[in-house]
């Protein structure tokens, strides 16, 4: 087994760090879109066909692509109103993960808004364990950062991995960074459980 | 006394014609009658104001000859200050030295080498200038070249890499346009793009990139930092460009004939080899011109037209499209009628055309093998974790965590590792690890919703019944929702594929915007590709649910 840099541990952590910081960004952008999205859409009309076209388009395309789209659409020195405003690749990925979280935030929020109509606080509470799920999707889905040169996780994962001579020495690390991943993402689904059992318990006592 | 003053005369005539074609043969004597004549013509009175002069002659008239030179091309063209130095500043100080003149440098970047001889501002040009076809008819280039470049790929010195083999299913990263790009992409690599060539030492440095590819002119002066050198080497090189010195192609007759001759001079007598040496660049290419200008049949004043002597320009032209004329014309009917320039460099030339389609399709198996993939590994694991026997449900349950664990980029790069320890590497085992990798991570997933289904059945029914294919199917109808979830979302999955090297259609225009024009629109036409795709895909999974939700409610 050829040996892993001493670096490898230290340096994933800190790429891991930046899969948070795109999934946090990510989301901060997608509430604000997706609420928009979500009172257009129950105010209807043609507002609210324009929202549930919108939402659907969204939901339809890929995060992959739409990364690879606005890596190359906006130019590397774009400007507006002589502020430098070309993203860089770390916001690329979080705006990237924007049409998916904007469309999870409207489908959930729109779900919210009608229990909160219904006479169900509560019910319109579990938005914030779906809102908990998605933000642990978008960490995972984070490293397609990988791709356009982000240092995320899986990027320090695939450099070190580069290094190594055998497919078994590769499995290591690959194993390493599945364990660091799943940790964190399991971890994440326990917290949403907790919370999901919390808002239940919750439920019962206002019964 | 006649007889003898016939022989007289015959000899002299034979001495004269003997003794002219040695003359008239060098291009010594050729540049030397070429300069004589031209200092002539310049000192005859009012000759310099007259209109339509040669270049060269008002060389002489001035005194000086304008030189278009870089300012930010390490160890070819630098300034700093008032100082300018480099390969090609010193050239053009020897050209200078020879004609008796002095070079009066105008600072030129790649984009404005040629507007400005056009325009008349310089009446030279020596800026790391690759000689390709399509710039002959822009340019007089000079003959012989005065340098070539080749693409090199370097990366750390731990890497093995020896040969393009070693490349296939790696990432490099090149700069867009770059001619070479072509060459790499069709040895199954894949790019990452840059706009400028020296952010690639940066991440080379930084760990963005293993590998990287660029002129050797360019990592020559890296080359010469200790700390580089010692971490990054060249792997191997391609795409040899010859770098031409250019004048403009009128008004510059006598001027390109006399640099013609005088760089065949400068490569026999090895005066680039000596200006090479002082600037600390690579030296190669220069030996090998000075051994064929010392050659007999090119040490002539026509050497320069000799093609066993001169290096053909690199064919730049790519094959057009039967219908790249109405592509243009739809073009440029858009941009008349609505303002926006769309461009479409898949439709224009055949090696775009044929990536962009074999792209599409490759897209559209991947699709397809995704969904069916996806579908029966959800079945086989929901069969597993609906079993009875403990050895079949948890080794089917520790695989859906693991696969749950695993974010798709990983996924995806452990699935090319199997498959090119198993099969050397080709698009179809690319295209085939993405489809295993996508139809395990989104059937594990679907599989493991049967599974959940499975147990409330089992449940309703008030214990554990032995499970039967009616219950099974049951279990699948009622996971319905979430089965079509994962169907759409390994759909939308599809694009990650070119990640591990899969030729489709994102992969595709990638290498296509990588030699050509029209990134915004590529890039656009790629979206509302996927997006349709991704539509179609719902469409019919829809179709799926509702056949298998009534299936559910009959057999309720």
């Amino acid at each position: 087994m050829s040996r892993i840099s001493p670096d490898f541990v230290p340096q994933l952590l800190a790429g891991m760090v930046v899969n948070f910081e795109i999934a946090a960004i990510a989301l901060l952008i997608g509430l604000a879109v997706g609420g928009l999205l979500t009172l257009a859409k129950l105010a209807g009309g043609v507002r609210g066909a324009v929202a549930t076209t919108l939402i659907g388009l969204m939901r339809a395309a890929p995060t992959f692509v739409v990364m690879f789209f606005l890596l190359n659409i906006i130019p590397s020195d774009a400007t507006l109103f002589g502020v430098h405003v070309a993203p860089s690749g770390i916001m690329t990925v979080a705006l990237s993960l924007v049409p998916y979280a904007a469309a999870y935030v409207a489908d959930n929020g729109s779900e919210a808004l009608r229990q909160l109509r219904d006479g169900s606080p509560l019910g319109a509470l579990l938005f914030l364990p779906n809102v908990t799920r998605a933000f642990f999707v978008l960490v995972m889905s984070s490293s397609a950062g990988a791709a356009i040169g982000v240092p995320e996780g899986i990027a320090v994962i695939l450099r070190e991995a580069e290094l190594m001579p055998t497919l078994g020495d590769k499995m290591v690390l690959f194993a390493i960074g599945i364990l660091c991943f799943g940790v964190t993402l399991q971890a994440g689904f326990a917290l949403m459980r907790l919370l999901q059992r919390h808002l239940g318990r919750l439920a019962l006592r206002a019964r | 006394m006649a007889l003898r003053r016939v022989l007289f005369v015959a000899f002299v005539w034979f001495v004269a014609l003997a003794g002219l074609p040695a003359r008239a043969d060098t291009p010594d004597a050729a540049l030397a009658k070429l300069i004589d004549e031209a200092k002539a013509a310049a000192v005859v009175p009012g000759a310099c104001e007259q209109p339509g002069l040669d270049r060269l002659v008002r060389i002489f008239c001035d005194g000086r000859i304008r030189v278009g030179v870089r300012e930010y091309y390490p160890l070819f063209g630098t300034r700093e200050g008032q100082v300018r130095s480099g390969y090609d500043v010193d050239v053009a100080r020897e050209i200078a030295k020879h004609l008796g003149v002095e070079p009066a440098f105008t600072r030129v970047n790649a984009a404005s080498r040629i507007p400005l001889l056009a325009d008349d501002k310089i009446d030279l040009t020596i800026a790391t200038m690759g000689h390709n076809t399509q710039r002959d008819t822009q340019v007089r280039f000079i003959r012989p070249h005065y340098y070539r470049s080749e693409t090199i790929i370097v990366g750390p010195k731990g890497l093995a890499i020896k040969d393009w083999p070693d490349v296939a299913s790696r990432t490099i990263c090149v700069t867009i346009g770059n001619g070479s790009n072509a060459q790499i992409v069709s040895h199954n690599a894949r790019l990452m793009l840059f706009d400028e060539a020296g952010v690639l030492p940066d991440r080379l440095r930084d760990e963005t990139c293993a590998l990287v590819a660029q002129d050797d002119s360019f990592f020559d002066f890296y080359f010469t930092e200790p700390a580089f050198a010692q971490a990054y080497d060249r792997k191997f090189g391609f795409a040899q460009l010859p770098w031409g010195m250019a004048v403009a192609l009128t008004g510059s007759d006598r001027l390109a004939r006399a640099l013609d001759l005088m760089s065949q001079i400068f490569h026999r007598d090895g005066v680039f080899l000596d200006v090479a040496k002082q600037n600390r660049i690579g030296l190669g290419f220069l030996e090998l011109q000075r051994a064929v200008w010392n050659r007999s049949e090119c040490n002539t004043d026509t050497g320069a037209a000799n093609p066993a002597c001169v290096l053909p320009a690199l064919s730049a032209v790519l094959e057009p499209t039967r219908f790249a004329p109405q592509v243009a014309a739809f073009e440029a009917w858009l941009e008349k009628h609505t303002g926006i320039a769309v461009q479409l460099p898949m439709f224009k030339t055949m090696p775009a055309w044929q990536l962009f389609r074999a792209g599409i399709i490759n897209s559209l198996i991947l699709v397809a093998g995704a969904l069916v993939a996806t579908l029966l590994f959800a079945l086989v694991l929901g069969a597993l974790q609906s079993s009875r026997s403990f050895l079949l449900r948890w080794p089917a349950r520790a695989l859906t965590i693991v696969l749950q664990s695993s974010p798709v980029v990983l996924t995806l790069v452990i699935s090319a590792a199997v498959a090119l320890a198993l099969f050397p590497y080709s698009s179809a085992v690319a295209i085939g690890a993405a489809i295993v990798a996508l139809g395990l991570m989104n059937g594990a997933n679907a599989g493991q919703a049967i599974g959940e289904a499975m147990h409330t059945l089992r449940t309703e029914r008030g214990g554990p019944p032995v499970p039967t294919v009616d219950l099974f199917g049951r279990a699948v109808s009622r996971s319905a929702t979430q089965i079509v979830s994962f169907l759409v979302n390994a759909a939308k999955g599809t694009p990650i594929a070119s990640f591990i090297g899969a030729p489709e259609l994102l992969s595709a225009l990638t290498d296509i915007t990588s030699f050509a024009s029209g990134r915004a629109s590529t890039y656009s036409l790629l979206l509302v590709f996927y997006v349709c795709v991704v539509i179609v895909v719902v469409w019919l999974c829809d179709r799926l649910r509702i056949w298998l939700e009534r299936r559910q409610m009959v057999t309720a």
